[in-house]
């Protein structure tokens, strides 16, 4: 019983031991934000690696998910006599949630996952350790530009989701299932609101940017460095990363569109 | 030891956990020489150099480099006392997207402001030193395991350090690539005037090289002297260690049960 207790202690201890440091890392991680000059490049890098390298999946995905959507809104709105709501039924769907989200879960698949493992390796070979040794500060060099680089991408991602979305959308209810095109971009002008939806939308994903690159940096600083740490951390991130992703979406729902 | 100590242990405990790596280690690592520090696996020589870096920081006792409290010190105090250490890695710890070249390079380029002619010129300086100028241009994937030691001992004196560090140097090497490794601590030790804090078990490569050697067993300093003197010290652990036998005070058999209630045998 005793041990039990002292189990559940000993856990909790770790919990909170796991909490402060990954505080502490995102401090650091915040104020490391790279220097135009010194640090410039080494963000441009990142930014090609995390970001650029990512548009593929999330051009990919928006195209079928907004030709999905265009498909599924035309049967259901068509029942009603109001397939013409096409266009404004996929665009709010996108830029109000699809479009944070499912980009948030595909860079945490993507580029946190790789980010993970890639800061997990160089710890494993003492990479991070060697940079310290050499006066070279590994959170300001390795962690802060991949940090930055996550948290700009993000937003930008998202937005391509969404817009390459619409087109499917259009593509599928336009071209193919002759949904006039006056109404349906009309009705997308009239009823999508550029603060409440638009900027609403690329709120939720600043938030997701921020909080999918912490965790997969932290997960990559943080782990055990050995081959089963390394998976440990990685799969951690994508896990991790995905259930923050829906559960601050359902609160930032609430507070920006149930009326609290 | 005549020199002046640069580096000092006074008193130091360290714990991992419920175990004790250093139970009052006292030592003290002369200037402008090589100093080996010997000892069995998991006897916490390591430790004993990331204590020296500053990446760890004991519980009690004193750690001091060059005259500077080492635990006591700042970040920005740290690193820049780091910046007069080299530090050569068990695996080398290449950067694995740099080439060679820019391995040796990446601390004149983090820390100073040459110009790249003059970088040039100095990577090829230190790399013409451990003997592969030829190899600027590969990728730490394409290198041997001694060259990537090699390359790795040519980006720790790129910033021409007081001290330098070798943890593990010639495990996992052929014996041409041991030769040297052997060579290269010893010539490099005596041309830049370095302090050399040489970690490893393997005896007769260390030995060869070193001025001063301390051996660690048990959380604490066993033995230390000249390498003449260690090899005629009176304790029978020490003996075993420098010897390699199996058998002797560190026993050959992890401590068990009694063999009859293994078998099934008592009565």
């Amino acid at each position: 019983m005793m041990d039990r207790i002292a189990g559940l202690g000993r856990e909790g201890l770790n919990v909170l031991a796991s909490a402060g440091r990954s505080g502490q890392f995102l401090w650091r991680s915040l104020v490391g934000m790279p220097k135009p000059l010194t640090g410039g490049p080494l963000l441009v890098r990142q930014l090609y690696s995390v970001g650029v390298l990512s548009l593929a999946i999330v051009v990919v995905s928006g195209l079928f998910i907004g030709m999905v959507l265009g498909l599924q809104g035309y049967t259901i709105l068509s029942d009603y006599g109001s397939e013409q709501a096409i266009g404004q039924m996929v665009a709010l769907t996108l830029v109000r949630e699809l479009g944070p989200v499912v980009t948030a879960l595909l860079f945490a698949g993507r580029a946190g996952s790789a980010l993970t493992a890639e800061i997990g390796l160089m710890k494993a070979t003492e990479q991070l350790s060697s940079m310290e040794m050499m006066g070279v500060d590994p959170l300001r060099r390795v962690i802060a530009p991949r940090f930055w680089a996550g948290f700009i991408s993000l937003p930008m991602l998202a937005v391509i989701f969404s817009v390459v979305g619409i087109w499917g959308g259009m593509l599928v209810g336009v071209k193919w299932l002759g949904v006039f095109d006056g109404a349906f971009w009309s009705n997308m002008q009239s009823s999508v609101d550029f603060t409440e939806d638009v900027l609403n939308g690329v709120v939720k994903s600043v938030v997701f940017g921020f909080v999918c690159s912490w965790i997969a940096v932290f997960q990559g600083y943080d782990c055990v460095p050995t081959s089963a740490g390394i998976s440990s951390a990685t799969t951690k991130t994508v896990v991790y990363s995905s259930l923050a992703v829906l559960g601050l979406d359902f609160v930032l729902t609430a507070v920006m569109f149930g009326g609290f | 030891m005549e020199s002046t100590p640069y580096i000092t242990f006074d008193d130091v405990v360290f714990y991992r956990g419920r175990r004790a790596i250093f139970d009052g280690v006292t030592l003290a690592i002369p200037t402008g020489k090589i100093t080996a520090i010997m000892g069995p696996s998991g006897t916490g020589k390591t430790t004993l150099l990331r204590m020296i870096g500053g990446q760890l920081k004991p519980d009690s006792g004193q750690v001091t480099v060059a005259g500077e409290h080492v635990p006591a010190l700042g970040r920005a105090a740290l690193y820049r006392l780091r910046r007069q250490m080299g530090m050569l890695f068990q695996s080398g710890a290449l950067f694995t997207d740099l080439s060679v070249f820019e391995n040796v390079a990446f601390p004149l380029r983090v820390h100073t402001r040459l110009p790249d002619d003059m970088i040039r010129d100095i990577v090829l300086m230190k790399l013409e030193a451990v003997g592969l100028r030829g190899a600027r241009g590969l990728m730490p994937s394409e290198l041997s395991g001694g060259m990537t030691r090699r390359v790795a001992l040519a980006r720790s004196i790129a910033m021409d350090p007081d001290l330098i560090m070798y943890d593990e140097p010639f495990a996992g090497q052929d014996p041409i690539a041991m030769g040297v490794l052997v060579k290269l601590i010893r010539d490099l030790n005596a041309a830049m005037g370095l302090t050399s804090v040489l970690v490893s078990h393997d005896v007769p490569e260390s030995l060869s090289i070193c001025h001063h050697a301390c051996i660690i067993a048990d959380g604490r300093i066993i033995g230390e002297g000249t390498p003449d003197e260690l090899r005629q010290h009176p304790s029978e652990q020490i003996q075993q260690f420098l010897k390699g036998a199996p058998d002797g005070p560190v026993p050959f058999h992890y401590p068990a049960p009694a063999m009859e209630s293994d078998w099934g045998m008592a009565r």
